[in-house]
């Protein structure tokens, strides 16, 4: 994984396309949404950050907005954004809760949502609600098949 | 076999007809709305609501092809510290002063400057910011070659469009569940002392520029109609759009009415 998030960073600098990157990492243990959020659920609690396809379509992260933490996040709605090439782009949550912790590393770090986006470049912790509609995301086999399908619409 | 055979002549007969497979899915759509000059306030309550009517599918992608009065805007970062003068001195010079959700720093807008607003949807086209952002600094490279202007893209960290080190084109994007809004500003002939009261688009020591300076101030340019229909032509055909409508809509108000 190490390597294939290397040749993202090295493609994100080089400001080369690829059409339908083979090397889009999407890891076995999280689930995700359309909108290219993942989600780790431990228990009652969650991890969620913007995957790796997202970061590369993104480029290279500049800011990113956090929520307050104890503030309550929906499901499918927006909770942050991040900025990148001059375009801010809204992060919604895949989860419905509250936000018991935010990554404060990223106010000075935000370029870890490139190179790390699935451990260092994490972005909230949620406590979650009983009516978080888990099975309504997408495994990681069919989260890779929704990247190929969007990426061979262009 | 028999469904390979006919999914191979499908794709040979489509080849011999130089068809793309993205003309096989139909064509793309987009409305211009031809709107002159706006408020900025004004403009971003309409896009508001059309960023809300394109996610619910109510319209397809939308072009606005307007100019603001005098209008300094800062983006989501909130770069105070990048404006110059106090905001009671901007006010005095006639200029208005907004604070915005879209990326990018701080810019002037202004008579005789170019805005695009597309409000489309990237994932119908499975577009991500940095290729959009690409896509639009492309646009406005086409245009100002019309004119045998050599603009290019700027480097990591300096999203625009530059002649040499001088900035004629800016980029200012939001992006929402996927559906953009803000857009481009292209210099025609603006007056560029107002971007003196800024460090433009926080990056110091460089000079702003425009198509007139760049031709020559002793060349003519067409009207600014035709360079807007001019630089919307750029738009489409970069963006692949087949199906273009134009409206004329410099009597739209700012919830869509006419």
């Amino acid at each position: 994984m190490a390597r294939s998030l290397w040749a993202t960073r090295a493609a994100s600098y080089l400001r080369i396309n690829v059409p339908c990157r083979g090397f889009a990492t999407v890891l076995k243990d999280l689930k995700y949404a359309d909108s290219h959020e993942w989600v780790r659920v431990e228990g009652e609690s969650a991890t969620v950050g913007i995957t790796d396809h997202a970061q590369d379509h993104l480029g290279e992260v500049v800011y990113v907005e956090l929520p307050e933490e104890g503030s309550k996040v929906e499901q499918g709605a927006s909770f942050g954004a991040v900025e990148s090439v001059k375009a801010t782009s809204d992060v919604n949550s895949p989860v419905s809760g509250k936000v018991v912790e935010v990554n404060k590393k990223l106010s000075d770090s935000p370029g870890l949502v490139n190179s790390s986006p699935y451990e260092d470049g994490w972005i909230i912790k949620v406590e979650l609600e009983d009516d978080s509609d888990l099975p309504c995301l997408m495994d990681p086999e069919r989260y890779t098949k929704f990247c190929e399908k969007e990426d061979a619409s262009r | 076999m028999k469904k390979c055979r006919i999914s191979l002549y499908g794709s040979c007969f489509r080849h011999f007809l130089f068809i793309s497979p993205q003309e096989m899915r139909g064509p793309r759509s987009i409305e211009i709305w031809k709107m002159g000059a706006v408020n900025y306030l004004e403009a971003l309550k309409l896009q508001e609501k059309l960023t809300s009517d394109r996610k619910t599918h109510k319209i397809k992608d939308t072009l606005l092809s307007l100019q603001h009065p005098p209008t300094f805007t800062l983006g989501k970062r909130r770069t105070v510290h990048n404006v110059l003068v106090s905001e009671a001195e901007l006010k005095a010079m006639g200029a208005e002063l907004h604070y915005t959700e879209r990326g990018g720093d701080a810019t002037f807008h202004g008579p005789r400057q170019v805005i695009l607003y597309p409000i489309i949807s990237l994932r119908d086209i499975g577009t991500g910011a940095r290729k959009y952002v690409e896509n639009l600094e492309s646009t406005m490279i086409e245009l100002a070659s019309l004119y045998g202007v050599k603009a290019r893209a700027g480097e990591t960290g300096e999203t625009g469009v530059w002649v040499g080190q001088r900035k004629i084109g800016a980029i200012g994007v939001r992006i929402s569940s996927g559906i953009t809004s803000h857009g481009l500003a292209f210099n025609i002939d603006p007056d560029l002392n107002y971007f003196k009261h800024i460090v433009p688009c926080g990056i110091p020591d460089k000079e702003v520029t425009s198509l007139q300076k760049e031709v020559g101030l002793g060349q003519k340019l067409p009207s600014e109609q035709v360079i807007h229909e001019q630089l919307v032509s750029c738009f489409t055909k970069i963006f692949g759009y087949t199906d273009v409508t134009w409206r004329d809509k410099t009597s739209v108000s700012s919830d869509g009415n006419e």
